[in-house]
């Protein structure tokens, strides 16, 4: 009887010391860090020491334009996701980061207000993760003024042309460029390109020029958005374009799968070739088309294919986007916001000295050959008059329910001299090693 | 036949026009649908629903959230979309309906207003546009494609105009051979004197309410699947273009209500090739709605307000 009491009691003991066991392990993994590693390396987040930052935050903040049909929050919120990640890995040597967010509706006077209220009020001594259709024209002025160098993903000219922005992102004129390119080498013989109207003269001109120069009717059909007519106008792009010809469309996934439901309805989707800017080369846009437009599209992707299997830093916004920011699908907004974080903390990482406005935009000034498995080539900033470091991308398409890369990293066209200067300097000035 | 079809139409050949032309028709049966329920009840109640088009986008985000979210069957979730156009039509009518019986036209359109912006503000809320990845509310009929003379016309745009039709004609009867329909027109005529007679006012207006409440619901949901996007402020606003329908047919003619909406859908569309106009094509319903009242006035006298009861 003593034994079956001493047994039993030993069996509990056991079943009941495993199960704590299994259950601390379990707890362990759920709550294992994240972004550990060597400082530096790819797929850490920031010093990569798994401990919480807890001295005086570092004010960074960043803003993003929110508009009906278009939300560039995304950029932002894994912009925080990604310093989240810092500051559970040490933050900048003990300092967390506080990453502030606004948006703003396409209004002049919010945008300037606001880039106003991030500097002079908050105090911030960096803005990072910035999109919009206008705000790099409305405020590079007063960040020049201010000596801030915006790390962020652009969209306009001034984006590209002023000294006050690094972007990591190609921007619509690029990728469009790269598009148009992969659709006349696959064939297309006239040309069909639909931007929103607020941003078509500049995102439309590159690849018209593309086009005009390997002597292929080219026409523009500039979009009001939100779109309220989808079918009428894609109508109107295929009368154009005919059988055989290439339509581009340059649109969020907010707004593109309207005319990719509309192509569907009406029949065309085997009949053309379609070509996209980089937002819809994500796994879910390639879930809702897929397989109907498989094997039909030349989307530029200005960034690795979004799959974990890429790399540590592809790998590594996966895992952050599900730790920190679990409502984001990933997709190439989230790989810009997640890059604009990452380079803006190795600036904040290389300052010797204490932390303030003035040496982190030096920092940032002085980025270069900065490695990452999502871009094609290194970023860098360089302290140059403008910077266009995302200039080489790769075509992906999508096949049962993915997105597949279609051809290697390929620099785009030189459609502008800002382009060819661009890669004049990265030889000179070694910004993407030597 | 061939002349025909290199018909040319302000330099634009007719091969060209074809396929805007059945998108017009498409949009023309919605509009045609949600006039005729608008008219419907502007004849039974004297009440001229603004919120139409938000009824119909809130019921058409109902569906998509079950079809998305749960795991309820797309019939059931379409079902409940037209049936949550009903129930909202019919829970304003009854509640604020007696309320503002005795008030000004203008009055009882200026209430549906709030319950349109109510329904805004809730969708702004709980389905704000953007959000990374757009919605869409598609019907199965959109997957099946036929060629008509070489122009391509999907079954969603067939079933819009079918719809209109069968609903102008079913109420156009409905309101000629029924005991309710009558009662329908006798309000229409006079209330208080409708009611001195027996006529029970509260059921027939409920009947109002509810009925074009339906058809409100089934324009959002067809509308969705033919603008290929579930975008709640586009389908709020339908409401424009079936107030131009409903005023080309005086508020009173279905069948002019019905003619209206598809001449408004076709406008729309057939502009939109022509580039130097294609901008203005969103003034099409005012336009139309203008130049019927113009014409129809020139022999009467055209009301679009009506006495209080």
């Amino acid at each position: 009887m003593k034994l079956r009491r001493a047994l039993t009691t030993g069996v509990l003991a056991a079943l009941l010391g495993a199960a704590i066991i299994a259950t601390s392990a379990g707890a362990a993994s759920t709550a294992a860090p994240i972004g550990k590693g060597k400082q530096g390396a790819a797929g850490v987040c920031g010093m990569g020491n798994g401990k919480k930052a807890k001295g005086a935050p570092i004010k960074i903040d960043g803003l993003d334009m929110l508009i009906p049909g278009v939300d560039f929050t995304t950029v932002g919120k894994t912009a925080a996701a990604y310093f989240a990640c810092v500051n559970d890995n040490g933050g900048i040597h003990g300092r967390p980061v506080k990453y502030t967010l606004y948006s703003e509706a396409l209004d002049p006077n919010q945008e300037k207000a606001l880039a106003k209220k991030m500097i002079e009020s908050d105090k911030a001594v960096g803005v990072v993760g910035n999109t919009s259709f206008a705000e790099c024209g409305t405020n590079w002025k007063y960040y020049k003024s201010k000596g801030y160098v915006v790390i962020g993903a652009g969209v306009q000219a001034e984006c590209y042309s002023k000294p006050s922005f690094a972007e990591v992102n190609a921007g619509p004129r690029y990728s469009n460029v790269g598009a148009a390119q992969a659709l006349i080498k696959a064939g297309a013989k006239k040309l069909a390109i639909a931007s929103p109207d607020t941003i078509s003269a500049y995102a439309d001109g590159g690849p018209a020029l593309v086009a005009q120069k390997a002597g292929i009717p080219v026409k523009v059909f500039p979009t009001h958005l939100p779109v309220t007519d989808a079918t009428s106008q894609l109508i109107q792009m295929y009368q154009f374009a005919g059988n055989g010809g290439g339509i581009l469309i340059d649109f969020t996934p907010d707004t593109a799968p309207a005319f990719m439901k509309a192509a569907q309805a009406q029949g065309i989707v085997s009949k053309v070739m379609w070509g996209s800017s980089t937002p819809i080369a994500n796994t879910f846009m390639a879930s809702q088309f897929s397989p109907a437009f498989d094997g039909h599209l030349w989307i530029d992707n200005e960034f690795s294919n979004v799959d974990p299997s890429v790399g540590p830093d592809s790998a590594l916004m996966f895992k952050v986007l599900t730790k920190y920011a679990p409502k984001i699908a990933p997709q190439a907004f989230a790989q810009m916001g997640f890059l604009d974080a990452k380079f803006a903390t190795n600036a904040l990482l290389s300052i010797k000295g204490a932390i303030t406005a003035k040496s982190y935009n030096t920092a940032v000034k002085k980025l270069k050959n900065q490695r990452t498995d999502m871009l094609c080539k290194p970023f860098y900033v360089g302290g140059l008059p403008y910077h266009i470091p995302n200039n080489s991308n790769i075509i992906v398409d999508y096949k049962n329910g993915k997105v597949i890369q279609k051809s290697k990293c390929t620099e785009f066209e030189a459609v502008d001299k800002a382009i060819a200067q661009t890669r004049v300097w990265e030889k000179k000035f070694h910004l993407i090693g030597k | 036949m061939t002349d025909v079809l290199a018909l040319s139409v302000f330099g634009v050949d007719w091969q060209f026009v074809k396929p805007f032309i059945v998108i017009g028709l498409g949009f023309g049966g919605v509009y045609a649908l949600s006039g005729v329920g608008l008219v419907v009840l502007y004849q039974a109640t004297g009440v001229l629903n603004v919120a139409f088009g938000a009824i119909g986008a809130a019921g058409a985000l109902i569906a998509y959230y079950l079809i998305n979210h749960t795991s309820t069957p797309q019939w059931l979730a379409f079902a409940i979309c037209v049936l949550f156009g009903g129930v909202v039509n019919l829970a304003y009518g009854m509640v604020f309906g007696p309320a503002f019986a005795r008030r000004d036209p203008l009055v009882k359109m200026m209430g549906t207003l709030g319950l349109a912006l109510i329904l805004l503000g809730l969708m702004a809320w709980r389905a704000p546009a953007g959000g990374a990845f757009a919605r869409f509310l598609p019907l199965p009929s959109s997957q099946h494609l036929y060629s008509i003379s070489g122009t391509n016309v999907n079954l969603t745009q067939i079933i819009s105009v079918g719809v209109a039709l069968a609903l102008t004609a079913g109420v156009t009867i409905f309101l000629r051979v029924t005991s309710l329909g009558t009662a329908m027109r006798a309000l229409a005529n006079d209330r208080e004197i409708t009611a001195t007679l027996g006529v029970p006012v509260r059921r027939v207006e409920a009947a109002a309410w509810f009925g074009s409440g339906l058809a409100c619901g089934a324009a959002g949901l067809v509308l969705p699947d033919l603008l290929t996007s579930l975008d709640y402020a586009a389908l709020t606003f339908l409401v424009i273009s079936s107030l131009a329908a409903a005023l080309i047919g005086r508020l009173r003619s279905l069948w002019a209500t019905f003619g209206g909406g598809m001449a408004v859908g076709l406008a729309q569309s057939v502009i939109t090739p022509y580039q130097s106009i294609s901008a203005y094509r969103s003034s099409a319903p005012f336009v139309l709605a203008i130049a019927a009242l113009l014409v129809l006035s020139r022999r009467r006298v055209v009301t679009i307000s009506r006495t209080a009861g």
